[in-house]
């Protein structure tokens, strides 16, 4: 009992529920003032979710370490207290250490995930028959809305985990730049996905992950729960950007110069540029559509002079660089695993490395294609139809780097090179059928059908879900010191990609034949039944394989095979400390003298530690 | 603020981390005006007549006001200088001049909120103003807090800490940098 109080998730929560109480009572008391009935539910929800987001933050203690430098007090006061409980019970607390912290994000994603995943099962169960079945059409849009949104906060958190546990130790820290600013970013996480849970059971909303007005300033309270639960996600991403990238900067071992550190640390930072930066856009945006519900602003109300273009442009601005935060790390975790299964170097190193920020850049320009059919200027089609087919440039630049490294090589088909394989297919079905979408014309034809629904799954599994299977295969011995199950892993990557092929591979063809996304029905008399079964049955198939990776880290974490140090023979640095990695992962700091992927080049060394007087050649 | 971890104090020469950190921030704070001003200047082109014929503001006043506001970071910039020169009384009282001075910044601009002629849900533009204002206020308000902070810090320890102020006083100069580009947007331009 003791410990369970002493939990920085049960004070938090205790915390929040008290903020949330007293903000609630403070709108109600001013209404009551202005003679006005005590409850409104849109603005006392409204401060309530950030009065309860404070206490939350009071709770776990996320504030009580800058309070007690303002006040002069000693640093480790909390870490004496701390050190008397249990060690579990650090990662349901506020803890500064960057791999407790990538733990915690990659559990929450996986938990969010669960709750995400069955809402969109449930929409393809629906379209299995047309008519009213199962689910009635409020549910059905609610479902599709709650399942986007949440699917993208569990995307953003779960990249958060890999990059917070490995851009340390790759780059030979011994922790991020701001451990404490890092805590307080993970600890921003919970409150936003309750307020995204939530949503769904307070009225849900009906418009989509994308929130256009005017449907969004009309949508019941469900809406104003996702919009500022995705506010306070936000916050957390922008805070985490600036915290990997003072970390990419500052933090790096001696001799590791830009052109020596892996590829995933490339890809962080892209990531990372974008993530501090864009997302204040869609902060904004959300919270002016909150602003437009709770007190009637008028910024997209056209009877008030306001704009409605003007939402997507600056919801865009920041959505479209948004699936590249989302891919940019995944692509970073192929190119990781890719040369160590091949055992050759990585083709084109340098090239690989630039595409990212290249990525990043290119992607910067592009939201317009989003509105093609939006009625924006005509002029601006063409320009925004160029710069879109440009970003194929530097994603087609690791493709071929990838397949060159491959060519020739010694494979290895373990799991975690199985799911890059599949990773790298799917990833190039998503980029393809996106440069179809780019042309203006084709756009025009198959807006807002199901092959939008398909093209942008494709890129999802292909950057993220399918790498970060193969990052926790690859990763589990590290962070754990047990291995996965080889069997199991195979069994859940076989029924994952087959999964794949199903529910989405339907879903192109229904979307060339016309059929409408986000829409209940559809017209029997088409051929879109049977495509839909199978698209359901696909979606059974991905849930059930999920399973199979849920057993397999119960089963292994207690129980696995012992790993060993460098299990994969790996040469980035994280491979080269204990598995798990001590506190605070190198005792004394490398010092690097190449980049990682000299495998099997005579002589090629990329890093010496002098605690064990290792290195990591010849291998 | 943030500070380090004592424990890991092993960094790539060249600027703070703690530097590096807030340039980094303030540029995606510029990306939060950005959206703002990007709001204000593309529906002020899609409307005929802007702003609305009945609007009028206090530009003396305002004026006024951005010149106090431009004397507290030349306040603020003397505190920086006292805290590399180790003066901690000088730094001290700069300080609490910086707050007072964003404090009746922040007084004047909210006697202007209550005595403008339109609310934020009468037009489009009273909602670009007033959310425009009220983020650039919210920002004075945090800046309000961190110099507290960094005065609270500096008068209980007797170990000053330039760096911390340096990078406190950059905050400062980037709010008050925004507020010029707010006030030539809804006063000046128009």
């Amino acid at each position: 009992m003791r410990v369970f109080f002493a939990l920085g998730l049960v004070r938090a929560i205790i915390g929040g529920l008290i903020g949330a109480g007293i903000g609630m009572g403070l709108v109600a008391a001013i209404r009551l003032a202005a003679g006005l009935p005590a409850w409104n539910p849109a603005p006392a929800t409204m401060v309530g979710t950030f009065t309860g987001l404070l206490g939350f933050l009071i709770g776990v203690g996320a504030l009580s370490g800058w309070l007690r430098w303002v006040g002069g007090g000693k640093e480790d006061e909390q870490d004496a207290r701390k050190s008397r409980l249990p060690d579990w019970t650090r990662y349901f607390s506020f803890d500064t250490n960057h791999k407790v912290i990538g733990i915690q994000y990659m559990v929450t994603s996986l938990i969010f995930m669960f709750f995400a995943g069955p809402l969109g099962i449930a929409d393809r169960v629906k379209n299995m028959a047309p008519g009213p079945w199962v689910l009635d059409p409020g549910t059905y849009n609610s479902a599709i809305s709650v399942h986007g949104i949440t699917m993208l906060a569990v995307t953003l958190i779960g990249i958060s985990g890999m990059m917070n546990y490995l851009l340390p130790l790759m780059i030979g820290a011994r922790d991020m730049a701001f451990p404490r600013l890092n805590a307080f970013s993970y600890w921003v996480i919970p409150p936003a996905g309750i307020l995204l849970v939530l949503s769904f059971f307070v009225g849900g909303h009906d418009t989509g992950w994308t929130a256009y007005p005017p449907l969004s300033v009309k949508a019941p309270l469900g809406m104003q729960f996702m919009l500022l639960g995705f506010y306070i996600a936000g916050l957390s991403s922008i805070l985490g950007g600036v915290n990997l990238i003072t970390t990419i900067f500052k933090m790096r071992a001696p001799g590791m110069g830009f052109f020596r550190m892996p590829v995933f640390v490339w890809s962080t930072l892209a990531t990372a540029f974008l993530q501090m930066t864009f997302t204040q856009f869609v902060g904004m945006a959300f919270l002016m559509v909150a602003l437009e519900r709770v007190l009637g602003f008028g910024f997209f109300a056209p009877e008030k002079g306001g704009n409605v273009i003007l939402y997507q442009h600056l919801f865009w601005f920041y959505s479209h660089p948004a699936v590249y935060i989302f891919v940019i790390p995944g692509l970073g975790v192929i190119s990781e695993i890719v040369p160590v299964f091949s055992r050759k170097p990585l083709f084109g190193y340098k090239a690989v490395a630039i595409s990212s920020p290249g990525i990043a850049l290119g992607g910067s320009f592009v939201w317009g294609h989003h509105m093609f059919a939006a009625g924006i200027e005509d002029w601006l089609r063409i320009p925004f139809m160029f710069t879109t087919l440009l970003v194929a440039v530097p994603t087609g630049v690791k493709v071929f780097g990838w397949l060159s490294t491959m060519w020739l090589g010694k494979l290895r088909l373990a799991t975690p090179f199985l799911f890059v394989l599949t990773a790298i297919v799917v990833f190039v079905v998503g980029g393809l059928t996106g440069v179809v979408q780019g042309i203006v014309p084709a756009d025009l034809h198959i807006t807002d059908t199901y092959w939008i629904v398909a093209h942008f799954h494709s890129t999802l599994f292909g950057g993220f879900v399918f790498p970060m299977m193969a990052a926790i295969y690859y990763w589990f011995p590290k962070v754990t010191g047990r291995m996965l199950r080889e069997s199991l892993g195979k069994i859940h990557w076989a029924l994952m990609s087959l999964g794949f092929l199903l529910l989405y591979g339907p879903m192109f063809v229904v979307g060339l034949l016309g059929m409408r996304r986000r829409i209940y029905d559809f017209d029997p008399s088409q051929p879109f039944q049977s495509w839909n079964i199978a698209s359901a049955i696909g979606s059974g198939l991905v849930a059930i394989s999920m399973l199979f990776l849920v057993a397999n880290i119960l089963l292994s974490v207690r129980r696995g095979a012992l790993a060993p140090d460098n299990p994969w023979r790996s040469r980035t640095l994280e491979w080269q400390v204990a598995s798990p990695p001590p506190e605070d992962n190198f005792e004394e700091l490398p010092q690097v003298h190449d980049d990682p992927y000299g495998y099997g080049v005579a002589g090629s060394v990329h890093a010496v530690l002098p605690e064990t007087g290792g290195h990591t050649g010849n291998r | 603020m943030n500070v380090v971890h004592s424990a890991h104090t092993d960094e790539t020469p060249g600027l703070s981390r703690l530097y590096v950190g807030m340039l980094l921030f303030l540029l995606s704070e510029s990306f939060l005006f950005g959206n703002l001003f990007w709001t204000y200047y593309y529906l002020k082109a899609k409307t005929p007549v802007w702003p609305p014929q009945d609007v009028v503001l206090e530009l003396p006043l305002i004026a006024l006001n951005t010149a106090i506001l431009l004397l507290s970071s030349v306040t603020m910039q003397m505190a920086v200088n006292s805290a590399q020169r180790e003066n901690r009384r000088a730094t001290v009282r700069a300080m609490i001049l910086t707050m007072l001075l964003g404090g009746v910044f922040l007084f004047i601009k909210g006697w202007e909120w209550m005595h403008v002629d339109f609310q934020p849900w009468d037009h489009a533009y009273g909602s670009v103003f007033f959310t425009l204002t009220g983020f650039h206020g919210l920002h004075v308000l945090a800046g309000l807090i961190l110099v507290a902070g960094l005065t609270i810090r500096t008068i209980r320890v007797p170990e000053i800490l330039p760096l911390h102020i340096e990078v406190g006083g950059l905050y400062w100069h980037f709010v008050d940098l925004v507020w010029i580009f707010v006030f030539t947007s809804l006063y000046i331009i128009r």
